[in-house]
């Protein structure tokens, strides 16, 4: 029973993730866990990004991948990566979790993570390696933002603000918001091509 | 649309992919979006600078027991869905009503084609007497003796069954199975008997092991089927 546990597990490995969705779709618990595998910490990095909490990040994440092992026939790769949709995912659960808590307020700078960044982690693999590499570069790309728009794109994405609250937040006319964000992401968009090109 | 009036849905993009408008803004915007080419296009320009946002956060490592929480409720869930397809396909196989409860006596049965036995005799009752079939299926001795419109179904060298469980009998008739009301347990020597009262048009005999007490639904592959006709 193991041995054919094994095998299963070693071929979900060899597939990519959007081959890995119609086998979750149909139940397989060994392609679940390697969808688990790749993106597991990453999600579980953004929820308590979000929350801010060990062990209510450890909550979303729950809840957000048992949401994907439910519906995983539902997810359409025509809209995107499955990484990017289980990041969404993940998202909207640590949102939900954070609205639930009313009064509770999102972190607003990176200095945390800075410290964090000297703590050693394991590097499973190699494109796990080069998407830590990619996310020091997205930090700097967020952190060379202006901080009057790295901090709306802040509020509205990890503290689920509305454009109208974080206006009231900061004192701001709701036009100037929707402006920085829009500008905020059209610069962290240069970047991004920038390092590709 | 003038590109002055295109400009404050163009402003409107970056809140709207951050999820930061208002709920009646951004069903209007959904609305507008699709059928706007050119905010299609920007949104698909904008995109990955929104997917890079969770990239961005520093990795922290979930604790194992995320992992092994997580995985027990997936082969949890794994398992439960199977035994429920199960169940479905042997439903597919009984009319619903068979599989209600039948006074605490479960049966079970299944039709297994490809079942192997050989016919060791036959007496088919040509001269009014019983008709009486004796076969080897699995390793089981099964002796069937109809007499009118009843038969008793005889085993021998039944495997023991453990405390807990019994042997149910079924019989297939006309395509519909029933329950025949007995429990079997074998004795020391493997066998056991049991009467079935209407033996009119029954096709296949099966017996299958079952918790003590009876199931009110199969829960395993016949040990014994047996076609009769």
């Amino acid at each position: 029973m193991i041995g054919a546990m094994a095998v299963k597990r070693q071929r979900a490995e060899r597939l990519a993730d959007e081959e890995l969705m119609p086998l979750v779709g149909g139940k397989d618990p060994e392609a679940f866990e390697v969808l688990y595998d790749r993106h597991g910490g990453v999600a579980y990095s953004l929820a308590y990004r979000i929350v801010g909490d060990r062990t209510a990040a450890e909550e979303v994440t729950q809840e957000a991948f048992i949401s994907v092992w439910r519906s995983g026939a539902r997810f359409d790769a025509a809209r995107g990566s499955v990484r990017s949709w289980l990041l969404s995912i993940v998202r909207n659960r640590a949102i939900d979790f954070l609205r639930s808590k009313a009064g509770k307020a999102p972190k607003l700078d990176f200095d945390d993570d800075s410290a964090l960044e000297q703590r050693p982690a394991r590097e499973r693999t190699e494109e796990e390696a080069l998407r830590r590499e990619t996310a020091a570069e997205l930090r700097g790309a967020l952190g060379k933002l202006p901080g009057e728009q790295s901090k709306v794109i802040e509020l509205a994405y990890f503290g689920g603000f509305s454009h109208s609250e974080i206006a009231r937040i900061l004192g701001l006319p709701m036009g100037t918001v929707k402006g920085r964000m829009r500008l905020g992401l059209e610069k962290i968009r240069g970047e991004l091509a920038e390092g590709l090109a | 649309m003038s590109g002055a009036d295109h400009n404050s849905w163009s402003e409107d993009l970056g809140a709207y992919m951050l999820g930061a408008l208002e709920p009646g803004e951004a069903e209007t915007f959904t609305r507008h979006l699709e059928g706007c080419e050119r905010c299609q296009a920007e949104l698909r320009w904008l995109q990955p600078a929104l997917h890079s946002l969770p990239e961005s956060v520093e990795r922290r490592e979930p604790p194992p027991r995320l992992r092994e929480s997580l995985m027990a409720e997936v082969r949890g869930e794994a398992e439960r869905a199977a035994g429920a397809e199960r169940v479905k396909h042997r439903r597919t196989l009984f009319p619903a009503w068979l599989l209600k409860p039948a006074a605490g006596l479960a049966v079970v049965a299944l039709l297994v084609a490809g079942v192997i036995g050989y016919e060791v005799g036959k007496d088919d009752g040509s001269d009014g007497g019983p008709t009486t079939i004796e076969r080897q299926v699995d390793g089981i001795g099964v002796k069937m003796v109809q007499e009118g419109s009843g038969g008793t179904l005889q085993l021998s060298n039944l495997p023991q069954v453990p405390a807990d469980k019994v042997l149910e009998a079924w019989v297939e008739r006309e395509g519909e199975v029933e329950a025949v009301p007995a429990l079997l347990v074998p004795d020391r020597d493997g066998h056991a008997e049991t009467t079935i009262a209407d033996m009119s048009g029954v096709d296949v005999v099966m017996v299958t092991e079952e918790p003590r007490g009876g199931s009110e639904a199969p829960t395993g592959e016949p040990i014994m089927s047996m076609t009769v006709q």
